[in-house]
């Protein structure tokens, strides 16, 4: 990077820190890590169910946004279906969560994807965004894990290579074969009683659009 | 198939356009700034220059002297699509004031079918401000710009220093259509 390139970065930077007064996290304005995991009642699932806070009695909780439409989402399925076959065994619950408005990712097409994707998971809409609002989530996919006392450990990127589906079907990783596996290390970690080596990770994929007052 | 793609892409913004009225509003401005709609080519296509994060950065230099408006969008991203006949109407609106405006596109610079669906778009919009692809893994552009998420507008002053940054990083705080209009009379009234 040349200095003119260096001082506009800088300056970007400098503006980015500045008007964000949140306790916030690198990568997230409202959370940090620790974190309590927000309350939540009788949001419904796409299996005719609704999920309340109060029904989590795992001991590791994964949130993860999610948008029907969003390419990234597409074409991280896979993965967030493996991780779910994964942990199967496990005390651990993979949660998926829709807050977007916009039609496509409203309950009938969560439906209609998440059986077509075979997600194996819980997957709940939240129309009031407030989940959403309240863990500074932005991006889809984008994900949160908590411990037994429902406290944020670690939140962003699945692993290191965000993957897209193409327009001609095909899934593209961005690094090639993922190599660091942030949330399931997150998990592992967890219930081992280890201590988690990267906390937060720059979540990529599409944006979350939240109704502004 | 690529046409049904285009034809679906299209459709939202001529969604768009139709509910906002852009489409008379730009041919008026354009009268405006004293090029007759009819005398403009009739087969003009928007091409896409790419640019590593550093040319990126010398592009923003040589725009120097004016207010610069950046507005960041990919294919792949709906909102973008959505928002971004509002910035072409607001380029016309701001046209011979000392506002450039120019696009970044952040697709997959490996994607041939979503370059093509971008230059297209482009063209379709009338996006006849520079539009640049940022030729970088996507993934590390966006680390680069600093990106959490896109749409994102950058806008810069006339001494080459970014003055806003409108992005949609906090939910209780996304920047809307008006923001950016409100940014550049801000900056304008600022001398």
């Amino acid at each position: 990077m040349n200095l003119r390139g260096l001082i506009l970065a800088t300056s970007i930077l400098t503006l980015v820190v500045v008007p964000v007064a949140l306790h916030a996290g690198e990568y997230n304005a409202v959370v940090e890590i620790g974190a309590p995991m927000p309350q939540f009642s009788d949001l419904p699932a796409t299996d005719g169910t609704s999920l309340s806070y109060a029904d989590l009695e795992e001991e590791v909780v994964i949130l993860v946004f999610l948008a029907n439409h969003c390419p990234w989402v597409k074409g991280m399925d896979p993965d967030l279906i493996e991780l779910g076959e994964a942990i199967q065994s496990d005390n651990v619950r993979i949660i998926g969560v829709s807050v977007n408005h916009r039609e496509d990712d409203r309950m009938p097409a969560m439906k209609k994807h998440g059986a077509e994707a075979g997600y194996n998971f819980t997957y709940i809409y939240d129309e009031s965004q407030q989940l959403g609002r309240e863990l500074g989530a932005t991006r889809t996919p984008e994900y949160y894990v908590f411990d037994k006392d429902r406290e944020l450990v670690y939140m962003g990127l699945l692993h290191n290579s965000p993957a897209s589906k193409r327009q001609d079907g095909t899934i593209n990783y961005t690094e090639g074969d993922p190599t660091q596996f942030y949330v399931a290390d997150a998990v592992k970690a967890l219930l081992a009683g280890q201590e988690i080596t990267v906390a937060e990770t720059r979540a990529h994929g599409c944006s979350v659009e939240y109704a502004q007052n | 198939m690529r046409t049904r793609r285009l034809a679906a892409a299209l459709a939202a913004v001529a969604f768009i356009a139709v509910g906002c009225g852009s489409e008379p509003e730009s041919a008026q401005t354009a009268g405006r700034a004293g090029i007759p709609e009819a005398s403009k080519p009739s087969r003009w296509k928007a091409t896409l220059e790419p640019v590593s994060f550093d040319s990126w950065q010398e592009e923003l230099h040589s725009l120097q002297g004016q207010i610069v408006v950046v507005d960041m969008w990919a294919t792949w991203c709906l909102p973008c699509i959505e928002r971004f006949p509002h910035m072409v109407e607001l380029a016309n609106e701001f046209a011979n004031q000392g506002v450039e405006f120019v696009s970044l596109c952040l697709d997959d610079r490996d994607d041939a079918d979503a370059i093509e669906l971008a230059t297209e778009f482009l063209t379709e919009q009338k996006a006849t401000f520079p539009n640049y692809l940022m030729d970088e893994v996507v993934t590390h552009a966006f680390e680069k710009l600093d990106l959490l998420g896109i749409p994102a507008v950058f806008i810069y002053g006339p001494d080459g220093v970014l003055r806003y940054r409108l992005t949609g990083d906090d939910p209780n705080n996304q920047y809307t259509d008006a923001d950016v209009a409100d940014a550049i009379e801000e900056l304008l009234a600022a001398g």
